[in-house]
């Protein structure tokens, strides 16, 4: 599954760059664009100053002076509900994380997946695919792929042998959007190869018999003019 | 009212529509008295997760210069099977397929709850979408190397049917052939020399109109698809190659000599990319996508020479009359833009570059066509990288949320009229009994073309009541406007989504009071400030704040309560109490106040002004100021100098920036650590909290905003110290006694100030 992180972002290049999300957790977000923080502090009362507001007992210091020397310490308080306008989860830093998977379980599916597509699929297509899994291996084998890589293409590896076929390229598309220094020379090898197994005449089953429903979600449209009777009070 | 602000909200969840008045002055002459204007705010494809599209045709009225859809507005004869329009009353025949229909089973289309509703049609071949990338090379190697890995990313987010294209310039423009042999070729162009249409297309090879590609229709010979695809080809196809062809992309070879600016020529580019796709793809959803790294130098278009001696105008050059090269590089994409937008393409800009790069002139084209444009410090940000992918996001139901070539049509009632619009839209020109003569904003017409939209795109439409004094209103009676929008989805089917509302008529005279509580002084704010920007654009600054003024002060002067000559009498009813607030902050805007702002800058801000939806644009008018602290649970604040305290965290998100203040013994308590003591772990939580309310919109929002983290004391203070209403200055320090609240350093006229000067002359009877 696609990871959720946070990362800084570039400080040199943009000033107050904002910070990096996942595609993980963009696409946890995706759909709904509403602003949480949207309610605004009444007026005051007309006359009022705002200069004296119900307040919080602050320490008033005089604005010549200089800070407190003897600043007490916050108040205590062990763990409590995080005091949060919204609440929900925060997202942690990329996980430090290790990946015992061996390249040769990644790529076999692979190439035996390219093996079936030779049949019906362009020669040309075929060999650019091939020359891309190649340059896989070769990354995997120099330790040039993060641990988060490995083990991402494992999943997707996996997905692909149980043909959930939606789930792959979601895998992939996260490995592009999260990792696309470490896999642009490679991955769009890995895209074609998902894109042509799935269209494979049938009959090319490898793994377990779980097959996708329709690729994309399609809203169930109104067919007939003259609704089912809809007893909604207008 | 409580009452008001429910039908407030609930129409504007159902329809996507906020009007300025929601009862409506009965009488020209007395809608003029309301200062106000008559006007909406529409979302047209406000994202509705309940409303499932229905696949039929709409019906519509069979008058010739009506054709409305039907909607619950209609009275129906269910048994002659007639139904009158409610706009041009003419009796029409219901179609056969409408044979079964009665009381108690009525089409969709006229329950009142589907007052908005959506029709999926066929109407000719589905063509697909269009993406020509047009890539400056004039960048360094870190930036370029950045580009080209976030170009091979969106392949794999476009759709896999999607044509896709690519055209590179730096001195020269290379239109890139796509195929999928071995040799890639390209045709270059000089730089120097603009070319017409037929020129590009002849010099293309692409002599004869195309034929759109014809997908899954085998039968059909594609003689000349063969030939205009060569430019253009589907993601699924070409997606190897294309990405080897990014890759390989170098850095425009032309040597840049000390003291000079690399020669760029932008303006050709897309001269080249808007031919190619006239001549080709006419009349289907394309986005023609321009990332540059720096301003056009060269060519026709350019905005500043190769000297970097001569920097690029600013607003002091163009008060002065000093900038060269503007007109021509304005009339030059201007003419580019109507093109592309009557071709219904759309035409992005991604300008990334510490330097200004030419929005200012370049900005009509996306403007004017509904492209999207995106400033940064560099592609190698966060900032681009990220409001890049959102520009492939998607929705709930996993649909990307992007359309296309949608044309918007708008009927009234007899009584109204309409005066004109708003937004990223273009005019269709399209002349009827409802068009008024008097024009605000773009007018003389009731259809537009917004070429490139999505969930949010929001336009401001305004209206002119024509019906002329002491004319009778029957009682009870209702003025409706239907919004007819025709787009293209992205899936590419073609559909249609028809908003229908109505609201009472009612005469000023006897009912004033009636009006004014229905007055909804956001979309009021927000559609006054959608016309002040628009004037400055067209006219000078301080011109737009006077008439700004002008309107507030009559607008206090009708609906305000008081005694004449009395300031101290004056009252605001509550359907009326923030609106002075609103255009106090709209007059400090970057909107209106292009002090401390480039060229570039100011134009940037417009360009998301002028589409945002209302709650939006009321952040940009008015920031939103949420106050974190040990004394209770978060809440909104006061946009006030009094709201900086020194043991609170401010969270300030002005929709382009979200700033997160920490106050001076915050600030100094995560100085000392206390943040890691695991008994002053509430102190962890309250650092913290904050920062995840952030995350939620800089997860979400396009364009991503400028995250900026400081502190009491800090130089980014600044952003927080600009925005509130300084009610505390240097000079009014000691006035108050005790001190609370940080004092401003600034010599702005104070909200306090504001309203007291605005009570005067409301209240004088000189005025």
């Amino acid at each position: 599954m696609a990871e959720s992180y946070v990362k800084p972002g570039n400080q040199e290049r943009g000033w107050n760059d904002p910070p990096q999300f996942s595609y993980g957790l963009q696409a946890q977000a995706g759909g709904s664009r509403r602003t949480p923080l949207t309610r605004r502090a009444p007026p005051p009362p007309a006359g009022a100053p705002p200069g004296a507001p119900p307040g919080p007992p602050s320490a008033p210091a005089d604005p010549a002076a200089p800070p407190p020397r003897a600043l007490g310490p916050p108040p205590q308080g062990s763990a409590g509900a995080a005091p949060r306008a919204e609440a929900r989860p925060s997202a942690a830093g990329p996980e430090q994380e290790e990946c015992s998977v061996s390249a040769d379980t990644v790529l076999a599916p692979l190439r035996a997946a390219l093996d079936a597509c030779r049949a019906t699929v362009q020669k040309q297509v075929c060999n650019d695919i091939g020359r891309r899994l190649t340059v896989l291996e070769d990354a995997w084998a120099q330790g040039k792929l993060s641990a988060p890589v490995r083990k991402r293409m494992n999943l997707l590896v996996q997905e692909l042998q149980q043909q959930h076929w939606d789930a792959a390229d979601e895998i992939h598309r996260s490995l592009m959007v999260d990792h696309v220094n470490e896999v642009s020379q490679w991955m769009v090898g890995v895209k074609r190869l998902i894109a042509e197994t799935r269209d494979l005449p049938s009959g090319h089953t490898d793994g377990s018999a779980d097959t996708e429903p329709a690729t994309e979600p399609v809203t169930e449209p109104v067919t007939e003019p003259a609704a089912e009777p809809e007893q909604e009070e207008p | 009212m409580a009452t008001y602000l429910e039908f407030i909200q609930q129409n504007e969840e159902r329809d996507g529509v906020r009007f300025s008045w929601n009862v409506w002055p009965s009488s020209r002459l007395e809608a003029t008295r309301m200062v106000v204007p008559l006007a909406c705010l529409l979302t047209p494809l406000k994202e509705r997760l309940d409303l499932p599209p229905v696949q039929y045709e709409p019906v519509l009225c069979s008058r010739p210069t009506c054709k409305a859809v039907l909607n619950p507005l209609c009275q129906v004869d269910y048994r002659a099977k007639l139904w009158a329009c409610n706009f041009c009353f003419q009796r029409n025949q219901f179609p056969p397929a409408y044979a079964g229909i009665s009381e108690v089973n009525q089409p969709a289309e006229l329950m009142p709850q589907f007052s908005t509703i959506e029709y999926i049609v066929q109407r000719g071949p589905q063509t697909p979408l269009i993406f020509l990338y047009v890539v400056d090379t004039c960048l360094e190697e870190e930036d370029l190397q950045a580009l080209k890995e976030s170009l091979q990313m969106s392949l794999s987010l476009l759709p896999p049917d999607a044509l896709v294209g690519l055209i590179t310039f730096g001195r020269m423009v290379q239109v890139h052939e796509l195929s999928c042999e071995g040799i890639s070729k390209s045709y270059v162009f000089r730089g120097t020399k603009d070319l017409t249409a037929k020129q590009i297309q002849d010099m293309l090879g692409l002599s004869r109109p195309a034929v759109p590609m014809q997908q899954g229709r085998p039968l059909q010979t594609p003689e000349q698809p063969v030939i205009s695809s060569r430019f253009l080809q589907p993601v699924h196809k070409i997606d190897m190659n294309l990405t080897d062809l990014l890759g390989e992309l170098q850095r425009d070879p032309w040597p840049v000599t000390q003291g000079k600016r690399p020669l760029r020529s932008t303006g050709v580019a897309l001269s080249i990319a808007v031919g190619l796709l006239e001549g080709t793809f006419p009349n289907t959803g394309a986005r023609i996508m321009l990332f540059t790294g720096g301003p056009p130098t060269q060519g026709p278009g350019m905005v500043v020479g190769d000297e970097l001696k001569t920097p690029i105008r600013s607003w002091h050059d163009i008060e002065k009359d000093n900038a060269r090269f503007m007109k021509k590089a304005t009339k030059h994409y201007e003419t580019l833009a109507n093109r592309s937008a009557a071709n219904g393409h759309c035409i992005d800009i991604y300008a990334c570059a510490l330097d200004q790069t030419g929005l200012l002139e370049m900005k009509c084209c996306a403007n004017l066509t509904g492209g999207h444009m995106v400033m940064g410090d560099s592609f190698n940000t966060s900032l681009f990288k990220q409001t890049f992918q959102r520009v492939f996001s998607k929705g709930y139901n996993g649909e990307f949320r992007m359309a296309f070539g949608a044309n918007l049509d708008v009927k009234t009632s007899r009584e109204l009229k309409i005066a004109g619009a708003i937004g990223p839209c273009m005019s269709l020109n399209a002349k009827g009994p409802c068009v008024s003569e008097n024009e605000l904003g773009i007018g003389g017409t009731s259809q537009w073309k917004i070429c490139s939209l999505d969930p949010s795109t929001t336009l401001a439409i305004y209206f002119e009541v024509v019906n002329q004094h002491n004319a009778p209103i029957p009682q009870g009676g209702r003025g409706a406007v239907q919004f007819v929008t025709h787009y293209q989805h992205s899936s590419t089917q073609k559909r249609i989504r028809v908003t229908t509302i109505a609201r009472n008529w009612a005469d000023a005279q006897t009912q004033l009071q009636h009006i004014e509580a229905a007055f909804d002084q956001e979309a009021a704010a927000v559609l006054m400030a959608r016309l002040g920007v628009y004037r400055a654009e067209s006219e000078e600054g301080p011109d737009v704040l006077r008439w700004l003024d002008r309107q507030l002060i009559r607008l206090c002067q009708k609906f305000g309560q008081y005694n004449k000559d009395d300031p101290n009498s004056f009252r605001l009813s509550e359907s009326f109490s923030l609106y002075p607030q609103f255009i106090f902050h709209l007059r400090r805007s970057p909107f209106l106040q292009v002090f401390n702002n480039s060229p570039d800058e100011s134009s940037y801000y417009r360009h998301h002004f002028a589409r945002q939806d209302l709650t939006q644009s009321l952040i940009m008018i008015q920031p939103i100021l949420y106050a974190y602290s040990f004394h209770g649970p978060p809440e909104p604040v006061l946009l006030d100098s009094s709201s900086i305290l020194p043991d609170r965290i401010l969270l300030m998100d002005t929709f382009f920036q979200i700033v997160i203040y920490l106050g001076e013994t915050i600030a100094q308590w995560q100085k000392a650590g206390y943040q890691d003591m695991p008994e002053y772990e509430n102190f962890k939580h309250l650092l913290q909290a904050p920062l995840d309310d952030a995350q939620e919109i800089l997860q979400t929002r396009f364009p991503m905003p400028r995250y900026i983290h400081t502190e009491h004391g800090g130089s980014q203070a600044r952003f927080l110290l600009s925005k509130v209403n300084p009610s505390q200055t240097h000079n009014n320090l000691y006035a108050w006694g005790q001190e609370s609240g940080a004092p401003i350093l600034t010599d702005d006229v104070s909200l306090q100030v504001f309203m007291d000067h605005l009570k005067k002359l409301a209240v004088s009877s000189a005025s």
